[in-house]
């Protein structure tokens, strides 16, 4: 049993690895703690050591154990921080190729996505903006989507479990980030700041599809808003 | 001087009382009554987890928004109206005087005026329950613009909107800190001026430094918060706009603001708890609490370092990416004196002579416990993995592993060793370790399980999660109801406690001085020390932490008591004791 949900992004994988990474010396750690901890009251309980040693531990000597294991944590502090500072930079910054783009709309309590019109240019009079609980946000497959995050009303967070990406989105401010998710399926977006009485019910999908799929998709709505987009 | 001569009516002994002891108790009481409250609504809503949409025994059907309200009004519950007055304001005023040896509080009236305001606080708070549309459910966070009007009273009137959930909770928080500073200007004024003959600043109990650190802390950051928060009333109440965007203002202006403060208040919570911590563990181990003074001076860098690490908990807020590395070294860096502290502690342990008591036993569960919290806590420093656990409940069970060790075992680890000295009667043991092996177990069955719930996406706050493909399917359903119906386990384990505590109450006085034979000046005075505290004041020879000492007939040496190395010449404090006198004319 896998204790993440299926990762289906490109980034997901280091996202994981960083935990059995912090994993690895949280354990080891534990471990050496518990003993620690545990040793003392099996050998120096009343009935097996009757007297105590008078230690202040203030002599150099002692306290030395105490400094050796403060700088073994920092040191493996200091390597989960090198080993993270490359997913994060990838995660939280925009790759300069973009293939698709998107606006994605948070408001009290459904997800909104916004499609490029025919032009291919968001946030111009011919995007696509479908509203509608019952609607996914489609995405091609193996392909870096880019997206704009917006919020109508209050803060929300879009949560994508499977793709290991999370952000708030703030009233106010717009937030550019991205994915390629690799793997054709339906996945939960969800709401991951309070928001109010239907926060729980604030749920949408990720649609990945093949590119003949996607196009299909996006003809679609064309159709649907022709008059729309002809008015342009 | 015979303080236990005069007298007193009812209500200024044990109700407007500006003995530090009688408030001490106050706040403790208030403490464990709200800590029921906060216990119950846990209760309502786990159960709802567990069993969606059944009827609650003792409760009924939850809706959502009650759901809402009922997490919300948890978590402040038991930060601010349990963790605060119980750690912070009930051990300071129960113990600054008695271990540093003078009669009161520096000022006993502000002292009695900070728990009647601290008393209003809980009384606005609960208040708030009974409004039209009940307490605030956003969080105990409360961010805006969710909490600053609009979304929830759409355009209210003037006392719609001030008799609202949202801006009853705002006065309450505002009133309750306004309580604590009261409170903590009294600890370290009392602290620096009162401290008897002999008592230098190295020669000061640990709990106390801490209490003092803690204050001081709080102090420091408890002023943009308290600002920030008459904003969000007056976004709510006057129609401005700081925090609302369509209006001009800035909703991460608040993040900021409340994390500011936010995260220091975790060590203004857990300085308190290791304090006792370290008054308990020297005691039953029959040796001195191992490095003094560098667990002062590590807690004194992790005072500076507690106000520069707030945007962690905004990683994901949006903040510019750069500034997330900033945060992060400074999350590091400030585990490093907390991992030393603990690790002092565990050094203790090591060639003493451990006696399993029963306040040491919920020492010793204290730093179990707060070794899964701490440890956890390195996966959510780390700000890349934090994009993915942010608001699950993989947070949500790390930070109850810091903070139910600290509250809870702090508090009950407190009780059971200083109950003696404040009765005069003793506590059940045989009840007290049943008591804490059910609260220790339930505990972990409790929120271990829930790990891998947040490990697989379960996010919080969510009444229902019938939705969510990722959630609804097993063992994560399982877990949920483990969990519940552990929680109610834990929950019920703490009638033992109240039964103890009553049954305990009605025994008849014993008056034991000093019976796990501690060294600090508290144990000097009369079980329980009457109103003035000592009938002459203990002039201090060494430090708290003479414990089998050699050369020394007994395993220990109490603070008044002149050792074989300690000099006749008493060093001189700096501030000559003043109120010796001045108790007299108190009568
Ligand atoms: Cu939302
Ligand atoms: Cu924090």
């Amino acid at each position: 049993m896998n204790i993440f949900p299926e990762n289906v992004s490109t980034y997901g994988q280091e996202i994981d690895n960083l935990f059995w990474l912090i994993f690895a010396f949280v354990a080891i750690a534990f471990v050496i703690s518990l003993f620690v901890l545990l040793y003392p009251l099996i050998k120096y309980n009343r009935k097996a050591a009757p007297k105590a040693e008078y230690i202040t531990g203030e002599k150099r000597k002692h306290f030395k154990w105490v400094v050796v294991a403060l700088v073994l944590l920092l040191g493996s502090d200091f390597v989960i921080l090198y080993c993270e500072h490359d997913a994060w930079g990838q995660i939280e910054s925009v790759p300069a190729k973009a293939d698709v783009k998107v606006g994605i709309i948070a408001r009290q309590w459904n997800w909104i996505f916004v499609y490029p019109g025919p032009d291919g240019i968001l946030n111009t009079a011919d995007d696509v903006i479908v509203d509608d609980m019952n609607s996914s946000l489609h995405v091609p497959i193996n392909k870096n989507v880019v997206f704009e995050l917006r919020s109508q009303d209050v803060i929300h967070s879009f949560f994508l479990a499977n793709a290991r990406f999370k952000q708030d989105v703030l009233p106010g401010r717009t937030v550019v980030r991205w994915f390629n998710l690799t793997k054709e399926g339906k996945y939960d977006i969800s709401c991951t700041q309070i928001c109010g009485v239907l926060h729980s019910k604030m749920r949408n999908f990720v649609m990945v599809e093949s590119e003949d799929k996607y196009k299909h998709y996006i003809d679609s709505l064309y159709t649907a808003n022709g008059r729309k987009t002809a008015m342009k | 001087m015979d303080a236990t001569l005069h007298k007193q009516s009812f209500w200024s002994k044990y109700i407007f009382s500006t003995d530090h002891k009688v408030i001490g108790m106050q706040y403790a009481i208030m403490g464990i009554i709200m800590a029921g409250v906060g216990g119950f609504l846990a209760y309502v809503f786990r159960y709802n987890l567990a069993y969606p949409n059944a009827s609650i025994p003792l409760f009924g059907h939850l809706s959502a928004t009650q759901y809402n309200a009922f997490v919300t009004c948890h978590g402040m519950i038991m930060v601010f109206w349990v963790g605060m007055p119980v750690l912070l304001s009930a051990l300071g005023n129960l113990l600054i005087p008695l271990m540093i040896g003078t009669d009161d509080m520096a000022f006993p009236t502000v002292n009695m005026l900070s728990f009647w305001i601290f008393f209003l606080s809980a009384v606005v708070l609960l208040a708030s329950f009974f409004v039209p549309g009940g307490a605030f459910g956003g969080g105990w966070t409360m961010y805006p613009p969710f909490s600053a009007g609009g979304y929830v009273n759409h355009n209210p009137h003037f006392f719609t909107a001030l008799f609202s959930g949202v801006s009853l909770m705002i006065l309450a928080v505002a009133l309750e800190l306004v309580a604590m500073l009261m409170g903590g200007i009294n600890f370290v004024v009392t602290t620096i001026n009162k401290r008897t003959k002999g008592m230098t600043a190295f020669r000061v109990p640990i709990v106390v430094w801490f209490i003092n650190i803690a204050s001081v802390i709080f102090m420091f950051s408890v002023g943009p918060l308290v600002a920030g928060a008459f904003m969000l009333l007056f976004d709510n109440i006057l129609g401005t706009g700081f925090y609302d965007p369509a209006r001009g203002g800035d909703p991460m202006l608040w993040e900021h603001l409340f994390w500011f403060f936010g995260h220091p208040e975790v060590y203004v919570l857990l300085l308190p708890a290791l304090g006792v911590l370290a008054e308990i563990l020297p005691v039953f181990a029959r040796k001195p609490l191992f490095g003094y003074k560098p667990i002062i001076y590590m807690a004194l860098v992790s005072a500076v370092l507690s106000v520069l690490v707030w945007a962690h908990h905004q990683f994901v807020a949006g903040i510019d990416p750069r500034m997330a590395t900033f945060f992060s070294i400074g999350t590091i860096l400030i585990s490093i004196p907390f991992a030393g502290i603990f690790l002092s502690f565990m050094a203790t342990l090591w060639k003493g002579s451990i006696k399993f008591s029963v306040p040491m036993m919920w020492v010793l569960g204290f730093i179990g416990l707060f070794l899964i919290g701490g440890l956890t806590g390195l996966f959510l420093g780390s700000n890349t993995f934090d994009i993915y656990a942010h608001d699950t409940y993989f947070v949500v069970a790390h930070f109850h592993y810091t903070l139910f060790p600290d509250i809870f075992f702090g508090f009950f680890a407190a009780i059971y060793y200083w109950f003696p000295k404040f009765t005069g009667k003793s506590l059940n043991a045989g009840l007290g370790k049943l008591h804490f092996w059910l609260t220790f177990f339930a505990f972990n069955v409790t929120w271990f399980v829930l790990f891998f719930n947040g490990l697989a996406g379960q996010h919080r706050r969510i009444n229902d999660y019938s939705d969510f493909s990722l959630i609804m399917r097993e063992p994560y359903i399982t877990f949920e109801k483990i969990a519940t119906i552990s929680a109610i386990i834990l929950i019920l384990s703490q009638f033992i406690f109240l039964y103890n505590l009553f049954t305990s109450l009605a025994k008849a006085k014993k008056g034991v001085k000093n019976p796990w034979e501690s060294n600090t000046l508290e144990w000097v005075a009369d079980s329980p020390p009457p109103h003035g505290n000592f009938q002459t004041y203990p002039v201090v020879y060494h430090g708290p932490y003479e414990y089998s000492l050699p050369g020394e007939g007994a395993d220990f040496l109490p603070q008044n008591v002149q050792g074989k190395n300690d000099t006749n010449n008493v060093t001189q404090n700096n501030y000559e004791h003043k109120t010796a006198t001045s108790f007299a004319t108190h009568k």
